[in-house]
């Protein structure tokens, strides 16, 4: 483990010194004196964390009559415990940031407030700005509780100039597209031929999230769905659940991917390039063009016959507040419509933007590698809906837990599937806790 | 002035020991009536709040332990005991019990043995003593977060000094906390450098008490400082070590804020207790009812082991 | 919140007092070099992590993640995370609200709590010794197996993310009560028999001759109250979701930096809200170990 330790270790202090440059020349905490404040959590940190700071600045700087004052929250549980409490407190800040898919979760027990489509579209928002998926990713019980600012899918993240080397491009210079598991895996081999250590970075050990962003992808390919109804049982295909699992595990053996690799850990081993090949969120692109990799991107191939991206979407949120203050709320829609409008911005981080006329945008169709993986919005799927799905959620952890082992050893797939039936059952023979006399 | 005569036959010098004066008269009446308003004036504001923050919720907690009742205010039907017989069929609220009480016992020997060291090494009258103590006893006043996020930082995986240490010594590299079973131990790593201050002086207060002249005796009868340490010193601590020894365990029960803190919001099995599955019932999951229910398993608990501790002491004392 | 019970025996213990070296004993016998060497050693090793914090709070983020031993980062020392977090101004925010919500709290807790400790050591009224055993007995409910129900009324009485939310619920420190009645029952009840004479009632005996009489324990005890108040961790945290009414070690805990973790500034930031507790202990260490040492008080 320590070689890549100490590029991480050079590639995290080059980054820090980037961004503390940039922290010293935005951040006031107060805006102008009249100005109403616009609380506006959100639990982005790192690259994205600091696109966001700049388009805030900036929205900031254009309007003197609101001034959005940040809050970040550390990332998944942490956050979203408090986002639920701020709202039963009915204090809650005016806007927050939620992955869409958690928001049905949040929707039942009245912790969110829906948002008024006059108020939206007098200031340039609506259904046909956004792609079907995402529009309705948003909406629940006939009420739109989310807008989404973009969808950040799972995509492969590839070494231009190792894959070249290991002939694995086609003629344009992408990377090919092997639609079975034997020709993805032959693929790999000879990349890893090419670096001499491995092919594919891809961290998983002891994180949920990324072992669900994967599996659900995979899984999804099969051409298969997964539903979760609410006092019924999980319905989903176990043969496809099972072959999932298998792949991550081929892929995990320590010559393709590492055996035991964390998040960490791939991040830095694709960012010191010494592997082809990264399975991991847009989110990472920023890092890894910084980091100087000759790093281009694409949908994760049809390995299992169809196109499926797994992804969740950054969407904004009202938390219940019992006592809105109407100005300061309007000024929240303002800024979401100016985010969303800005959207191109955010893109450069790699999302996909949700707002159509930003997706459409020339501009945007020339922003590479982003550009390469623009259809991924036609194919994007989102977690089952269920209140306790997610990214983040404790759902995604106990997967983790429950398949874990499985994806290590090689062993117990039909066991990891039982449990995983047994688990989501029982969380479906429950009601709903946020409010438990709904069914 | 008889009124205050009357009241002053009804105190003495331990009201609540002194059974009332048998008032004779109107006036004694009215003078008892009177004191009766003044003592409650004395208590009310302080009781108020007994009532209304410790009392009440107390009660309010057990209806709740039986309700569906959600975070979010929807729910609280009532449901029996269903949260009670899922508990205790909750494989988590099992092994936060056990993390917990594991805690505790990892956490109590060093936090003793260490204090006990402390103590007799700076009671040896050695120069610096304002020193010594700041050393030892400055981490017990800083904030739970303040200290979590030293050690975290110490125990970073890749960039923290532990491992550093450890690489200078060619150990491999630990992931401190995001290692199941070894997360609990750096917790209890943690917990030892910040408490011990307070054992420290309990120890060395003891220390002080013992008078010299029963060492005196001693060297004039030619015990050594070995003998000394046996013979007078230890023996002597036997009471103030039944005191750490309780308050220490009582307190490693209750842990939570160093545990969740380290763990960034996440949590192992191997490392939630109890209290955190409280919170993580009741407000990551919204869950109040449950979460009530296992607020009373867990104050069971704690019942269990300070009625253990009174049986064993007043056994000990019984033996004397 | 996080008080224990007060069972020391009641001793006359300055732990300043050193004991004298024994007549004829050398300073430097080998026992003591020994025992020196220990106690320097235990001493460096309690106040390592401290001074690294220190170190790498004087650092730039860079030097700090990249790991290392050195103190001194390459850049030298630097104050660069200090002015960040200081510039940024949540930490002002914060520092007042733990400063006068803590000051809040001091002052009700030990103003009700004497009161009430008065009652029961020199009033009579019935019930008397039920509701002070109730009192005592409540030392045993830990205060962490109360949070839901709290939290809930709480939010019934429409106090989440409110001063007095945070405030209230923790002005209730049996433990309080429990030393300060001891403290009165030991005043010489003469005292206040001449100025009951003389016609002084009840609470102008209790203000002008008793609280007088107790300001050394009342002094002692408000630092004990302050300090828990000022580092109390699990209530604030549930309560106050509201950035702008987070005390120091909550906001120290919950708000990130956009900019991802800036190991420098985080401890800077963990210092900065040490610091005012380390200069009470200098200003008040041979109160609080004394404090410690005769009542037990302030057990985590």
């Amino acid at each position: 483990m320590s070689p890549p330790l100490v590029n991480r270790r050079q590639f995290l202090g080059g980054s820090l010194a980037a961004a503390g440059a940039l922290a010293f020349t935005g951040c006031a905490q107060t805006g102008p004196a009249n100005a109403t404040t616009v609380q506006f959590w959100h639990l982005l940190s790192g690259g994205d964390g600091i696109t966001m700071e700049g388009l805030i600045d900036g929205i900031n700087a254009q309007y003197s009559e609101f001034f959005v004052r940040p809050t970040v929250l550390a990332w998944g549980t942490p956050y979203y415990t408090k986002l639920s409490m701020a709202g039963a407190g009915g204090r809650a800040p005016e806007l927050a940031m939620m992955h869409a898919a958690r928001v049905p979760g949040y929707v039942p027990g009245g912790l969110l407030d829906p948002w008024d489509l006059e108020m939206l579209a007098e200031r340039g928002v609506s259904e046909e700005m956004f792609t079907a998926p995402v529009w309705e990713s948003s909406v629940v019980d006939n009420q739109l509780y989310s807008v989404a600012l973009d969808a950040h899918p799972f995509i492969a993240l590839y070494n231009r100039d190792i894959c070249e080397a290991a002939g694995a491009l086609d003629s344009d210079g992408h990377l090919q597209r092997p639609d079975s598991p034997d020709d993805f895996l032959e693929m790999c081999r000879e990349i890893a031929a090419v670096t001499g250590g491995r092919a594919l970075s891809y961290g998983f050990l002891g994180d949920g999230n990324q072992m669900w962003r994967l599996f659900y992808t995979l899984y999804c390919q099969h051409g298969v769905e997964m539903s979760f109804p609410q006092g019924g049982t999980a319905e989903f295909d176990r043969e496809a659940f099972v072959s999932s699992l298998e792949f991550m595990h081929q892929i995990a053996d320590g010559e393709i991917a590492a055996r035991q690799g964390t998040i960490d850990y791939a991040i830095a081993e694709f960012a010191g390039q010494q592997t082809g090949i990264h399975f991991t969120g847009v989110w990472e692109l920023p890092t890894m063009q910084e980091a100087g990799v000759p790093v281009d991107a694409t949908m994760i191939p049809p390995i299992f016959g169809n196109e499926a991206v797994y992804a969740d979407s950054h969407s904004f949120v009202l938390p219940h507040q019992s006592e809105p203050d109407d100005e300061a709320r309007g000024h929240a829609y303002t800024f979401v419509a100016e985010l969303l409008k800005n959207s191109l911005t955010w893109a450069g981080a790699g999302h996909i933007p949700a707002y159509r006329p930003v997706l459409e945008d020339p501009e945007y169709a020339e922003l590479l590698p982003q550009a390469n993986y623009a259809d991924a919005a036609d194919y994007l799927v989102y977690d089952p809906t269920a209140w306790f799905t997610g990214s983040g959620s404790n759902f995604i952890q106990d997967f983790g837990q429950i398949v874990g082992g499985a994806i290590v050893s090689g062993d117990g797939y039909d066991a990891a599937a039982d449990a995983f039936q047994e688990h989501v059952d029982a969380i479906l023979s429950r009601a709903n806790p946020a409010n438990p006399e709904e069914g | 002035m008889t009124d205050v005569a009357a009241e002053r036959s009804a105190i003495g010098p331990r009201a609540d020991v002194v059974p009332e004066a048998p008032g004779t008269g109107p006036t004694a009446k009215v003078a008892r009536r009177r004191n009766q308003l003044i003592a409650w004036a004395f208590l009310a504001p302080f009781m108020a709040a007994f009532v209304l923050f410790v009392i009440w919720p107390l009660m309010h907690g057990v209806y709740l332990s039986m309700t569906d009742q959600s975070l979010t205010g929807a729910g609280g039907r009532f449901i029996g005991l269903q949260n009670y017989t899922e508990a205790l069929s909750d494989p988590v609220v099992w092994s936060s019990i056990r993390n917990t009480v594991w805690f505790t016992v990892i956490s109590t020997v060093p936090l003793i043995l260490f204090a006990l060291v402390m103590a007799l090494l700076v009671n040896t009258g050695l120069p610096g003593q304002w020193l010594w103590r700041l050393a030892f006893f400055m981490p017990f006043l800083l904030a739970s977060t303040v200290i979590s996020q030293i050690w975290m930082w110490i125990f970073n995986p890749e960039l923290g000094a532990a491992n550093e240490i450890l690489q200078r010594f060619g150990i491999e590299p630990i992931a401190w906390l995001q290692t199941e079973h070894i997360d609990i131990i750096s917790i209890t790593i943690a917990t030892v450098w910040w408490t011990v201050g307070f054992n420290f002086l309990l120890y060395l207060a003891a220390l002080q008490n013992i008078p010299d002249l029963q060492y005196e005796a001693a060297a004039v009868d030619g015990a050594g400082r070995w003998r000394q340490l046996f013979s007078i010193t230890l023996p002597q601590l036997g009471p103030v070590t039944v005191v750490v020894v309780i308050l220490q365990m009582l307190a490693s029960l209750k842990l939570f804020d160093q545990a969740y803190q380290m763990m960034d919001g996440g949590s192992s099995d191997t490392s939630r207790p109890i209290v955190q599955y409280i919170f993580e019932a009741g407000f990551t999951g919204y869950r109040f009812g449950y979460a009530s229910a296992i607020s009373y398993i867990f104050f069971a608990l704690i019942v269990i082991v300070g009625i253990f501790q009174m049986t064993v002491l007043s056994r000990r004392r019984e033996n004397r | 919140m996080s008080t224990s019970v007060p069972t020391m025996p009641e001793t006359d213990v300055t732990v300043s007092t050193r004991r004298p070296r024994k007549p004829g004993e050398s300073p430097f016998s080998a026992a003591r070099v020994v025992a020196f060497i220990a106690l320097v050693t235990m001493a460096l090793l309690w106040l390592l992590p401290i001074l690294w914090a220190v170190a790498t709070a004087f650092k730039t983020e860079t030097d700090a993640a990249s790991g290392g031993l050195n103190p001194i980062g390459e850049s030298g020392l630097t104050t660069q995370a200090f002015r960040t977090v200081l510039d940024e101004g949540n930490v002002y925010i914060r520092g007042l609200n733990s400063l006068w919500t803590s000051a809040v709290i001091t002052i009700i807790t030990v103003g009700i709590s004497a009161l009430a400790a008065y009652a029961f050591s020199r009033l009579a009224f019935t019930g008397q010794k039920v509701l002070f055993i109730a009192v005592i007995a409540s030392i045993i409910v830990p205060p962490q197996a109360l949070i839901i129900p709290l939290y809930y009324q709480m939010l019934t009485f429409n106090m989440v993310d409110t001063y007095w939310g945070l405030i209230l619920p923790q002005v209730v420190m049996a433990p309080i009560v429990f030393i300060l009645k001891k403290f009165f029952d030991a005043v010489p009840i003469e005292l206040e028999d001449a100025a009951r004479v003389d016609g002084a009632s009840r609470l102008r005996v209790f203000w002008s001759i008793v609280l007088p009489l107790s300001r050394p324990i009342l002094g002692a005890v408000s630092i004990f109250v302050f300090i828990q108040a000022w580092n109390n961790f699990l209530w604030p945290f549930l309560v106050i979701n509201d950035t702008f009414l987070m005390t120091l070690p909550v906001g120290l805990q919950t708000v990130m930096s956009a900019y991802g973790i800036q190991y420098a500034q985080t401890m800077a930031q963990a210092l900065l809200a040490a610091l005012p507790l380390i200069v009470v202990f200098l200003l008040f260490q041979r109160q609080i170990v004394k404090g410690v040492a005769t009542t037990g008080f302030g057990g985590q």
